[in-house]
């Protein structure tokens, strides 16, 4: 099974928004497709980010007028980090790949970035946001899933930035590690570590919440 | 040689990895690896039910999109994608009553009589124009000249007043500001107008009779006055 999923292409190594990306640079109006795909992503990341629904909007609109302002100016780098051997732990190779979602999620990171820094007020996690993000039918379900939810994004929220930020690329907006790599500006290596830990952490805070 | 830290690591790499093609796929059976930390299986299986993708609400979406598209259109025509200072029409700081020396004072002394020469060239077209068609149907007699030029005393006397006041600051600027300036105007044109035309009823004449009276008191010394300051009307 695992050998199944070790030859498993990384699909995010091809940009697979070439085509959306050329449209754009020729006819700037087309940028609209791009935003409409993207969207929720990055607005998914401002908002665990900073954990304020206003906050997460404002950022999101920055990060989009930033981007189309600098898509005249995006170059896409994969064929090159292939050939560098696409598994290598350096940070450069890392620094060197580049797909339309990789470079816009490190313009999201440091818009996110400049929000944390301008207002240190949001480090408290607010729960009661993290709760309604699943609505449910059923309203056993809906406690549940609540109660998941609010306790999942406990654990996180008391993560480093740094494994936080892994967390969120990873299991909301389903990065693969390179990706994360990519706009973390680290190695895949220290990613892979990252994440190993993070996990470990969130598994033991919520079994001692559990306990 | 990899370190067990590298080595769990890449495994719970893989046990990721293999999720997501699982989600791809639309996979019922997620896989399973027996080597994976049994914690890092739990905390997996808590994240992905907990931390779900949350979508801003359309009536943001839309108004991003429409704020993008005209960013589009500005940069499709070499122009940057925000128009800068968009944010706050700017106002320019005037002193509008100032001291002796300086502009404010060219302005009290150029553009308040050229204001008051433009209002009076037109209000003595007017009343020569009533006093040239004669007489009203009634009977009654056509509106005096002084009758038009007995408005402006008052503002007359406060000119050297208004001079002589400390400057103090005033925000110009913006189409407010014009529009409230321009209605001002109007209204100050229609008084003068209503103020130099007989009233065609019965009870107006009479109202527009006993109050023109009560302001003969004075009336000798106001025509010089403002004969002096505009020289036209006379």
């Amino acid at each position: 099974m695992l050998s199944r999923v070790e030859d498993r292409a990384h699909p995010a190594r091809l940009d697979r928004d070439r085509g959306l990306v050329e449209e754009a640079r020729l006819d700037p109006s087309r940028f609209d497709a791009l935003y409409r795909k993207y969207l929720a992503q990055v607005y998914s990341y401002a908002y665990y980010e900073l954990q304020d629904h206003h906050a997460a909007e404002d950022a999101t609109e920055r990060v989009f007028m930033q981007a189309l302002a600098g898509l005249p100016r995006f170059e896409e780098r994969v064929d090159a980090f292939i050939a560098s051997g696409e598994g290598s732990s350096g940070a450069a190779d890392s620094a060197d790949f580049s797909t339309f979602r990789v470079w816009l999620f490190r313009i999201a990171r440091n818009v996110v970035a400049n929000e944390r820094r301008r207002d240190r007020r949001r480090q408290v996690s607010s729960l009661e946001d993290a709760a309604e993000l699943s609505a449910p039918d059923n309203v056993v379900d809906t406690a549940t899933a609540r109660e998941a939810a609010s306790a999942a994004w406990e654990a996180v929220s008391r993560l480093p930035e740094d494994r936080r930020r892994a967390v969120i690329l990873r299991f909301v907006d389903e990065m693969s590690t390179a990706e994360i790599a990519a706009i973390l500006g680290r190695s895949e290596g220290a990613v892979r570590v990252l994440l190993h830990r993070a996990l470990r952490a969130v598994a033991d805070d919520l079994r001692g919440r559990l306990s | 040689m990899l370190g067990s830290g590298t080595r769990d690591a890449r495994r719970t790499e893989r046990y990721l990895d293999g999720l997501t093609t699982a989600d791809d796929r639309r996979a019922s059976e997620v896989p399973v690896d027996v080597d994976v930390d049994p914690a890092v299986r739990f905390a997996v299986r808590e994240l992905r039910d907990g931390l779900t993708r949350v979508h801003p609400s359309f009536r943001f979406e839309e108004a991003l999109a429409a704020r993008l598209a005209t960013g589009a259109a500005r940069q499709a025509a070499g122009l940057p994608v925000e128009e800068p200072g968009a944010a706050a029409v700017p106002g320019t700081l005037a002193q509008f009553r100032g001291r002796p020396t300086g502009g404010t004072d060219a302005l009290v002394a150029t553009a308040v009589p050229a204001a008051l020469t433009a209002f009076a060239a037109t209000t003595a077209t007017e009343v020569a124009g009533s006093e040239a068609a004669g007489p009203a149907a009634d009977g009654s007699a056509p509106a005096p000249a002084s009758r038009a030029r007995a408005i402006w005393p008052a503002a007359a006397f406060r000119l050297p007043e208004i001079a002589a006041r400390q400057p103090r600051p005033l925000i110009v600027g913006g189409v407010g500001v014009g529009v409230a300036s321009a209605a001002i105007s109007l209204g100050a044109v229609f008084v003068a107008w209503r103020h130099s035309h007989p009233a065609t009823s019965r009870m107006g004449r009479a109202a527009r009779e006993a109050h023109g009276r009560t302001a003969q008191s004075g009336r000798g010394r106001r025509p010089r006055v403002i004969d002096g300051i505009l020289g036209v009307v006379s």
